[in-house]
């Protein structure tokens, strides 16, 4: 999957050469604009999940900054 | 907006949802059209092969309001209800011990919108009845001219404070401070990735006051970096979301994380979202496993006379081990204003797991249930 991804980037970067990706023009963008196209799609419902995993595993982090902690046990 | 195919209420809502309306871009600048109300309930079980571990049930309400064109306020107020057995050490039935625990946590944040920019200060306030956690965040995002790049800026402090019923310690604290960087680019009219950075640099009380022997650094600096990708296929209609995190931090943990969901929507206003989550990470340096002292044995490593004083901790978060999710959530538009949803996750984790390296052995499994329903609605 990381290759796919690598590779994608490399595609998305490689139209122009190495000035970086197409400039996606405004109109072009009516399915980014879908709520599961977004990063931050369904924040409670997400922010509850990712409450899940660092109580019951040894990492944390990657998606923000400043929550409560918590003594989990 | 551009909407290509027609799709009833799925598409309405999806339009409702998208919080730049007109002219999207790759992270949310405008305060949202509609507020928001979100209420959702959590509710957790894990096992171990003859144990019912840990219960935990979560209420939740979240609120965001844009106010006077260009502020907007998001507030979520949560209880968590814990119950349960947690083991004393590494995964011993014969060890576990009854607990229940209640926390109270609310946060709330204000954004200031500009064009192209935001700027936004939150604050989270938790409390347990021997843990208190406070928080303070400042966060900032930029786009380019063409709405195609953001770059978003974070700096977290957090304050906890720890006061166990057992008196193991009194009044200790836990200081940590967040940073984070971020890059969000859309790629094509159907892709958008996303690169983080956070690193975190926390002092403070780390051991665990009900597990026997343990004793952590009072330090931990810790870095991941995630990298998403959501891919539009305009066949289906459906989205692909895919995600990595590497992480690392001072205790020698080192983990991967590889998550995928495919967001299928269907006729009706129904939506389908199956869902994997793999994870595999190494021991801390200081986590001994369950082989124990053969003239004291257990819970005590071997060796411990010989340095009664050193680091380490049997807690089995901090073991070797891989972990997998499979889920499935199910979405249903009811009209332009409400939405509601289920999703169901089943959680594994175990010592064989782990990839790159040998898993600890001798731990029992641990298994988890993971529900969650909710209700979405705008105004």
């Amino acid at each position: 999957m990381t290759a796919r991804l690598l590779l994608l980037l490399a595609i998305g970067s490689g139209g122009t050469g190495c000035s970086g990706p197409v400039a996606v023009q405004a109109w072009e963008k009516g399915e980014l604009a879908r709520p599961e196209m977004r990063f931050d799609a369904g924040s409670l419902e997400s922010r509850m999940s990712e409450q899940v995993y660092p109580s019951k595993e040894g990492s944390s982090g990657g998606t923000g900054v400043g929550g409560g902690g918590c003594g989990c046990n | 907006m551009d909407t290509p195919r027609p799709r009833i209420a799925p598409a309405l809502l999806a339009a409702a949802l998208a919080l730049p309306g007109v002219c999207p871009q790759a992270a949310a600048q405008a305060p949202p059209e509609r507020a928001q109300l979100d209420v959702r309930w959590l509710h957790y079980q894990d096992s171990q092969p003859g144990l019912k571990r840990i219960r935990v049930d979560t209420p939740s309400i979240g609120l965001r309001v844009p106010v006077a064109g260009r502020w907007s306020f998001e507030g979520v107020t949560s209880y968590d209800s814990v119950s349960g057995a947690s083991p004393r050490w590494h995964s011993s039935i014969s060890g576990a011990s009854r607990m229940n625990d209640e926390r109270t946590a609310g946060d709330v944040r204000v954004t200031r919108h500009w064009d192209r920019a935001t700027l936004s200060v939150g604050g989270a306030y938790s409390s347990e009845h021997d843990y208190v956690s406070r928080a303070l965040s400042l966060r900032a995002s930029v786009s380019t001219a063409d709405n195609n790049r953001t770059w978003s800026f974070g700096l977290g402090r957090a304050d906890d404070r720890i006061d166990p019923v057992n008196r193991v310690v009194i009044d200790e604290r836990r200081r940590t401070t967040d940073l984070l960087f971020g890059v969000t680019q859309v790629l094509t009219p159907v892709d958008i990735v996303q690169l983080n950075v956070t690193h975190a640099r926390g002092e403070g009380y780390y051991s665990d006051p009900y597990k026997s022997l343990d004793k952590r650094p009072r330090e931990r600096v810790q870095t991941a970096v995630l990298l998403r990708w959501n891919h539009h296929f305009q066949g289906p209609g459906a989205t692909m979301r895919l995600g990595w995190r590497a992480y690392t931090d001072s205790w020698d943990v080192r983990s991967n994380t590889l998550t995928g969901e495919w967001v299928q929507p269907l006729a009706g206003g129904w939506t389908l979202t199956p869902s994997l989550r793999y994870y595999t990470q190494s021991a801390a340096n200081f986590f001994y496993g369950p082989t124990y002292d053969p003239t004291l044995g257990e819970p005590f490593p071997v060796g411990y006379l010989t340095d009664m004083g050193a680091l380490r901790s049997p807690d089995a978060r901090l073991s070797a081990f891989g972990a997998a999710t499979v889920g499935m959530r199910v979405a249903k538009a009811i009209d332009r204003s409400n939405l509601v949803d289920f999703k169901v996750e089943y959680y594994e984790q175990r010592g064989e797991w782990r990839l790159g390296g040998p898993g600890t052995g001798g731990l029992a499994p641990l298994r988890a249930t993971i529900m969650q329903v909710g209700l979405t609605h705008l105004f």
